[in-house]
């Protein structure tokens, strides 16, 4: 109980480090999320396919290896990072790699009925995207977008590995003074995990909102 | 029913790849008349339809709409032809296609207020205007999903008539719903009718169209196999094809008796 | 520059093999346990169901990152487990609670009729699941199953961290060593991507065969 009491306003000082990490890269994201799922549906085949080739890069290497080569192989070809820096660039194109498939999707999963009503309404196209398809979007993308909060946040984790003073480097840290890595890295885990709850809980929210119609 | 054509089709074609939908297809509509297009499934019937607002394009033949020629291949018209195209004929679809996220009443003003820049008081009156037409000004706050299929088509009806469009076209707008719900939508597409609209309707409610319809069109094998006064082509068709298909769809009792049977047979050997 | 990555080559073949022992260990334990996971929850018995939901609910909220070091610091100090068992403990742990949803949704989504009409039959209900539920199932799980497949092989890479030589390990010791990082680890980006791509055809391939077979 004492480790604990020792140690909690350090792992809560990380959590809101974290937190505004997660909140910061999340909203970039999905700026550029949408801006390339735009890209990827309605662009020049040329950006099609190079967005298409970034969504597929991002996906299929590992988080901490990105990480790792924005922090330290970029070092190679002399560009020096700090933690938070090099952390946030991450996060922010991991990120976008997942938020424009999430964009894409949800736009094309609204059903094609809608956008022949809109049509033969004589609907123009940016208003139709406006007032008929993100709405009905946005309701199907929420689950989603809750998932992908969450996802940022955990990855917040990694940026301890490249020595930024977040939730884990101050768990470490405490591990290392006390020999109770046990309870430490429980401390850490219980303070994702509350976060992790809080953001679920307003998606969820959010959701039940948005579907009211349904 | 004047003597102005605003629809004028002629030798229409249209594939989709390489498969042929309909083939040669001419047919002129005047204003105030009610064409019913009936023909099996497949015929090409609803592609025909979209083909007059230009939901798809067409691969040979041309189209006049109103008083725009349209040209053949994927390229689409001008904003300004396709846009005036889209305002003045409405289009009310099998599916309804409401838009789920929006209430009945913000589903009819949509357009007006986004399309026509109508000003939303008065395209909220409008609208109450039509809703009680079609007798629904009561669920004008309802989401469509609360409604029954044949209140859902009325509104779509609504939401296509707040357009003030000069030609209405329905694709089997009641052919979705149970029987209960037909007549509700029924009525009100003939109270159209005698208003004087013009109407291109795809529908199978064949004594509806004898009764309402001024022109019956049957397609079928991928071309218009019989058209002309309503009464005419369905209790005298002429071709072999058309009686075949009209004998099918007045005379279910022969199916029916099948079925019968068969329920009969399978009932007797348990 | 060309002959770093060949010299190299030999001690990211080893990490190859590690990265494939542990992503195969903690499939096997990530499936069996998802599975009970996915039983639990669909379980009348309102313990096991709250106990279900409740572990699926805590763990997916964790880092994975944290998972692997509580196993590995803490449990692993008491049970004195080795950094392999603990990796497998944890990542299986973390992905059982993915392939219990996985598993739950496709279970849930075959049509209540099914049931019915097999139960009609005087089916048992292990039977129903074993005869009429799963195979039907399968075709639904196989897209979101090869996924987090796919998300494990990339999330093996944590377990550099507890000391394990996997692929991301030999990539970081051969950057200290020869100072090249952005070759190094570009290099194990490339067989990473590797197994990415194989995995993203495979799926491709059985979803336009289920697509076929069903129209
Ligand atoms: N988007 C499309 N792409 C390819 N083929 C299509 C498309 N839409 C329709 N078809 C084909 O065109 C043919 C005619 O379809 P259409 O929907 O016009 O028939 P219909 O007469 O309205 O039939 P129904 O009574 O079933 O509605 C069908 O063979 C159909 O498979
Ligand atoms: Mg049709």
């Amino acid at each position: 109980m004492h480790i604990v009491g020792l140690y909690i306003s350090p792992i809560a000082i990380g959590a809101l480090k974290d937190l505004i990490l997660t909140i910061l890269s999340t909203l970039l994201s999905f700026v550029l999320g949408i801006l390339f799922a735009a890209g990827r549906l309605y662009g020049h085949p040329v950006i099609k396919l190079v967005i298409g080739w970034y969504v597929e890069i991002i996906r299929g290497l590992p988080a901490i290896l990105q990480l790792f080569i924005i922090f330290f192989g970029l070092t190679q070809i002399g560009i020096n990072l700090s933690p938070l820096t090099a952390g946030l660039i991450w996060l922010v194109a991991y990120g976008t790699g997942y938020a424009v498939e999430i964009f894409r999707s949800g736009i094309m999963d609204v059903a094609q009925g809608q956008r022949e009503a809109a049509s033969a309404l004589g609907l123009g196209r940016w208003i139709t995207m406006r007032k008929v398809i993100v709405p009905q979007a946005f309701a199907l993308m929420l689950p989603a977008l809750t998932s992908f909060v969450v996802l940022q946040l955990k990855n917040t984790t990694l940026l301890y590995l490249i020595g930024y003073a977040d939730i884990m480097y101050q768990a470490r840290l405490g591990a290392d003074a006390t020999e109770a890595p046990g309870t430490l890295y429980l401390m850490a885990a219980a303070a994702y995990l509350i976060m992790s709850l809080v953001i679920g809980r307003i998606g969820y929210r959010l959701e039940k909102r948005a579907t009211a119609y349904r | 029913m004047s003597n102005e054509v605003v629809v004028s089709i002629r030798n229409l074609t249209k594939r989709f790849g390489k498969t042929v939908v309909f083939e040669d297809v001419s047919l002129d509509v005047h204003r105030s008349e009610v064409v019913a297009i009936v023909g099996p499934s497949g015929a090409g019937k609803s592609t025909l339809i979209r083909c007059v607002n230009r939901l798809h394009p067409f691969d040979e033949g041309s189209l006049q709409v109103l008083n725009h020629q349209l040209n053949k291949g994927s390229q689409f018209p001008s904003k300004q032809v396709l846009n005036d195209i889209r305002t003045r004929v409405g289009m009310v679809f099998q599916t309804f296609n409401l838009f789920p996220h929006l209430s009945v009443l913000e589903n009819v003003i949509l357009a007006p207020i986004e399309v026509k820049k109508v000003p939303r008081k008065q395209a909220i009156q409008q609208a109450m205007e039509l809703l009680d037409m079609v007798g629904l000004s009561e669920h004008a706050n309802k989401y469509p999903k609360r409604m029954s299929g044949g209140q859902q088509q009325r509104v779509a009806i609504a939401r296509a008539l707040a357009m003030e469009p000069e030609i209405m076209l329905f694709d089997e707008p009641t052919s979705m719903l149970d029987p209960e719900l037909v007549g509700e939508v029924l009525d009100a597409i003939q109270r159209l009718a005698k208003d004087g609209m013009t109407l291109m309707l795809v529908t199978h409610e064949m004594q509806f169209a004898k009764e309402v319809a001024d022109t019956v069109v049957i397609m079928a094998d991928h071309r218009i196999i019989e058209k002309g006064p309503s009464r005419e082509v369905l209790e005298n068709p002429r071709t072999g094809r058309a009686q075949a298909f009209l004998k099918r769809v007045l005379n279910p009792v022969h199916a029916t008796e099948l079925e019968r049977e068969v329920a009969v047979g399978h009932g007797g050997g348990r | 520059m060309l002959q770093q990555w060949v010299q190299y080559f030999p001690d990211m073949m080893k990490g190859v093999l590690i990265t494939l022992k542990l992503t195969g260990s903690s499939l096997v334990v990530a499936l069996v346990f998802g599975f009970i996971l996915a039983l639990m929850r669909l379980s009348t018995s309102k313990t096991l169901n709250l106990i279900g939901t409740w572990y699926i609910e805590i763990v997916r909220a964790v880092p994975v990152l944290v998972i692997i070091f509580l196993a590995y610091y803490s449990l692993g100090n008491i049970l004195t487990l080795s950094g392999f068992t603990a990796a497998v403990v944890s990542l299986g742990a973390f992905y059982a609670t993915q392939y219990g949803e996985i598993f739950r949704g496709a279970i849930l989504g075959v049509d209540k009729g099914q049931t019915e009409a097999a139960s009609a039959l005087g089916m048992p209900s292990r039977t129903i699941m074993r005869k009429v539920i799963l195979p039907q199932a399968f075709f639904t799980i196989l897209p979101p199953a090869t996924n987090q497949l796919s998300n494990l092989i990339k999330d093996t890479s944590l377990v550099f961290t507890i000391g394990i030589s996997d692929l991301m390990f030999q990539a970081y010791s051969a950057a200290s060593n020869n100072f090249l990082p952005l070759d190094m680890l570009l290099e194990a980006g490339v067989i990473y991507f590797v197994f990415y791509l194989v995995l993203s055809k495979l799926l491709a391939r059985w979803e336009l065969n289920v697509q076929r077979s069903r129209s």
